[in-house]
């Protein structure tokens, strides 16, 4: 009973400082774009516009009001569950219908790159775990191509495919690639994929993820239960990855963060019409119901994954209700 | 070297992989777009791709056709009162609407009705006013009276018709959803409009229908990945069509086998804006300096190609283009010159008289092509002569509110497009819209004046070349030039004609060779 009161209390503190940071978010988000040069009035309306015309449309769009009233405005309409519409980007839309779809397609690109680095990272642990000497020669040169910066490795594939394709791949003669020029609008899977590549292979992501399972994996196997295990004859592995599935999830969700902000400039960079590609397409030409309701949602995310790893944590170590999560 | 080759094999071998994970367009006729349509309806289609765009799914009672003549689109026929008060239209029949709903006079009413509601904002609303009452009269006929005698009143009539059952009254909002589920009458529906890329499909109950099947508009903001998917196989795959080449991607294609060059009529030509607030720049002699110093053909063919190097507010192509204008040749020393006459006198390199330094902010708008290397090239020019200029890049939206509202700029490269001829009355009137270089010389807006009341086109066209050497004497901009525009198509599409400024026109005529 004591434990699931404490459960509760850890839980229902996180939601509290979760909305608060909401709201801190929002509200730094708002005010930076409406203070930023330029406006969504002016985004749409050609030179000459007569002035009384621009007065009318910023009515209308919800300009007309200063940034700290606007944002209150705003933050009513968005406690009800209206993020309001889009006023450039996705003219004619709800900001809820054009957002959701394109977060989904980058939560689904972020969450399944993490998984297949964890994926590789987890296998590439198991083998450098025992031999040092192997290790230095597997590491040395992963080391060196994990740890470029995203958007570097995604401007490297993409004009390296390009190029590959531009010179070696005649469509007269034998097939044709619809997904070319990777960057191109397409409704092929290849540009999620090789996106994927790109935030796998970059930003010391899995080069962390190595280094923390390997350390893990060292620490467990010459722990002393794990000893005892294996002087019994029995298979140690069983034992090795219930024990590692804690510092697994924890991080997954240290990490997504991470990869959430990369997966914004490796969208654009591929042309891959999720999230971050409509945030960037939104924020230059200042729709700001947009640039506010993407943002959050991505806030929203990286709380909510935070939450689920502190729950997961708190059920499978009972210590962590003492420690407040 | 047994490396690179597997690795090329390997390559080679995914491509084969990633090609049958591909969705084909391959008979599809696609084309890149620099920006993205704003909106399709076509009231707030500002830009030139929602013009392109619209101009394939929506009618006008009229078009003008190949010849140049006006002809019936949703109208059948027309008839003009013989005071030319008053015009009567016959509307084609057995229209129907993408969405199967019948059209009617009553859609064309509703249109008129709707652009001239003052809730309806949009910026060519002015192109209405001349109506002074639109009149149903039985389902096929409609009468449009003026508010004055118009001379071919038919050719007004090119404005696009839009639903009169997807509004819920006659104050259309920017906003509305139809603006991406646009239902035309047009050759082409829309089928799917994402961010990047808008699919539309054959209207095969067009009373002319297309003969292409699909068409396919990708946002590819980048002009060499254009070019780029031009050349993938000559339009076989990737694009069939760029719709403007940047001229020095033009020798590319001149003996290409796949592409053709289709030249187009556009009216545009570019400049260096002058601030006249700033002090310097208000004088003419650092304005005349600055444009004697520079050197604007060896910039248009290092960074664009080909094109006309102008001597005033029009096109080469341009009824008020006076040719006799004598073009003011580059030449450094002339330019010192003048500068040392007027007493600017060089410290530091740079020139100042009294507390006047000729030391100017230039502010750029980064998704103007080539800005860069232009500005680059006017800067090392300009320093020749003692002229600082210092470049601001400023992202679209912030150089929009720098430069034409707050006015916070003393030069500026831009472009002026206009929709057939040039007006330029808003550009140089001392009151006029577009007047963002606070310029005002009152001869000018006295020839201005009296050109916009001109008894005929003659005495019109005479005050615009009279405007003309007014304005290359006083230099209220730095006149460039205008760029041979063509258009890169794959030879497999035929029948090629591309309408001005519309583009699109008579697509339905086009076809695509297998």
């Amino acid at each position: 009973m004591n434990r699931l009161v404490g459960f509760a209390g850890v839980v229902s503190k996180r939601v509290a400082s979760a909305m608060a940071l909401l709201v801190g978010a929002s509200s730094i988000i708002y005010l930076t774009v409406r203070m930023a040069p330029g406006n969504a009035v002016d985004a749409i309306t050609p030179m000459g516009t007569p002035e009384d015309i621009k007065q009318q449309l910023a009515v209308d769009f919800g300009l007309n009001e200063g940034p700290i009233i606007g944002y209150f405005s705003w933050l009513s309409r968005a406690i009800q569950g209206d993020l309001g519409d889009s006023l450039v980007v996705a003219m004619g839309s709800r900001v809820v219908d054009e957002a959701l779809p394109a977060y989904w397609i980058t939560l689904r690109l972020s969450a399944v790159a993490l998984l297949a680095c964890l994926f590789i990272a987890f296998l590439a642990a198991l083998a450098t775990s025992h031999h040092q000497r192997r290790s230095g020669l597997i590491a040395a040169p992963i080391y060196f191509v994990t740890t470029i910066p995203s958007f570097i490795m995604a401007v490297f594939l993409i004009h390296g495919i390009n190029s590959f394709v531009r010179y070696n791949v005649s469509p007269d003669v034998i097939f044709t690639l619809d997904w070319y020029a990777l960057g191109q609008p397409s409704d092929s899977i290849v540009p999620t994929l090789i996106g994927g590549l790109a935030l796998v292979l970059s930003d010391g992501l899995f080069v962390d993820y190595l280094n923390a399972l390997r350390a893990e994996l060292i620490k467990l196997k010459t722990s002393q239960f794990i000893m005892s295990v294996r002087s019994r004859g029995a298979s140690i592995w069983p034992h090795i990855i219930r024990n590692l599935w804690v510092p697994l999830v924890a991080g997954y969700a240290a990490r997504l963060p991470l990869v959430l902000s990369s997966v914004v400039i490796v969208e654009k960079i591929f042309g891959i019409e999720g999230a971050g590609f409509l945030l960037i397409e939104a924020a230059k030409v200042r729709d700001l119901p947009m640039v506010v309701g993407v943002s959050l949602l991505f806030t929203m995310t990286i709380i909510a994954v935070d939450l689920l790893a502190s729950i997961v944590r708190i059920v499978t170590d009972p210590r962590e209700v003492a420690r407040g999560a | 070297m047994f490396v690179i080759k597997s690795i090329q094999k390997g390559l080679f071998g995914l491509c084969l992989v990633l090609a049958t994970a591909s969705v084909s367009h391959a008979q599809a006729f696609a084309y890149p777009e620099d920006t993205r349509p704003s909106s399709l309806l076509p009231f707030f289609a500002d830009d030139m791709s929602a013009v392109r765009m619209v101009e394939l799914v929506f009618d006008g009672l009229v078009f003008k056709n190949k010849r140049g003549d006006f002809q019936g689109a949703l109208a059948k026929d027309w008839t003009v009162d013989p005071d030319n008060r008053g015009i009567r239209f016959i509307l084609r029949d057995g229209v129907k609407w993408h969405d199967g709903r019948p059209f009617s006079a009553e859609d064309v009413v509703f249109t008129v009705n709707a652009a001239k509601n003052p809730k309806t904002i949009f910026t060519g609303s002015g192109k209405f006013n001349f109506i002074a009452n639109a009149k149903v009269e039985g389902r096929n006929r409609v009468y449009f009276s003026f508010r004055r005698p118009i001379t071919d009143p038919h050719s007004r009539f090119v404005f696009k018709i839009i639903p009169k059952h997807k509004f819920n009254g006659t104050a259309i909002n920017r906003r509305d959803a139809f603006s991406r589920k646009p239902i035309g009458t047009g050759p082409y529906r829309v089928t799917r409009f994402t961010l990047r890329q808008i699919t539309l499909e054959v209207n095969q109950d067009y009373w002319s229908p297309a003969r292409i099947a699909r068409v396919v508009m990708q946002h590819t903001p980048d002009k060499a990945a254009q070019v780029n998917l031009l050349q993938y196989s000559g339009g076989k795959a990737g694009v069939q069509a760029v719709i403007f080449l940047p001229p020095k991607n033009i020798p590319l294609f001149e003996n290409s086998d796949t592409i053709a060059l289709e030249p187009y009529h556009t009216v545009s030509w570019w400049y260096v804006a002058f601030n006249h607030e700033n002090k310097a720049l208000g004088d003419p002699v650092v304005r005349n300096a600055i444009v004697t110093a520079i050197d604007r053909d060896e910039l248009l063919q290092a960074n664009l190609g080909r094109g006309d190097i102008l001597t005033g507010p029009f096109t080469e192509a341009s009824p008020f283009y006076d040719f006799d204008i004598e073009m003011r040749e580059p030449d450094t020393d002339q330019a010192s010159d003048m500068l040392q006459k007027a007493g600017y006198v060089m410290k530091d390199g740079v020139r100042s008289k009294g507390k006047t330094k000729l030391a100017f902010r230039f502010v750029l708008d980064k998704e103007m092509p080539e800005q860069q290397s232009l500005f680059l090239g006017i800067q090392a020019q300009l320093k020749k002569v003692g002229i600082q200029v210092d470049p601001l890049y400023l992202d679209h939206a912030a150089y929009k509110e720098t430069v034409w509202k707050r006015e916070k700029y003393d030069l500026t490269l831009n472009v002026w497009s206009f929709e057939e001829v040039e007006d330029v009355r808003p550009l140089f009137h001392s009151s006029g819209s577009l007047n963002f270089i606070n310029y005002n010389n009152p001869k000018v807006d006295q020839l201005l004046n009296a050109a916009q009341s001109a008894a005929d086109y003659k005495t019109y066209k005479r005050q615009m070349k009279a405007l003309h050497g007014l304005v290359h004497k006083d230099l209220p901009y730095m006149f460039l030039w205008s760029l041979d525009v063509y258009s890169g198509i794959s030879k497999r599409v035929r029948k090629v004609f591309i309408a001005p400024y519309y583009y699109f026109t008579t697509f339905r005529e086009w076809e695509l060779k297998r």
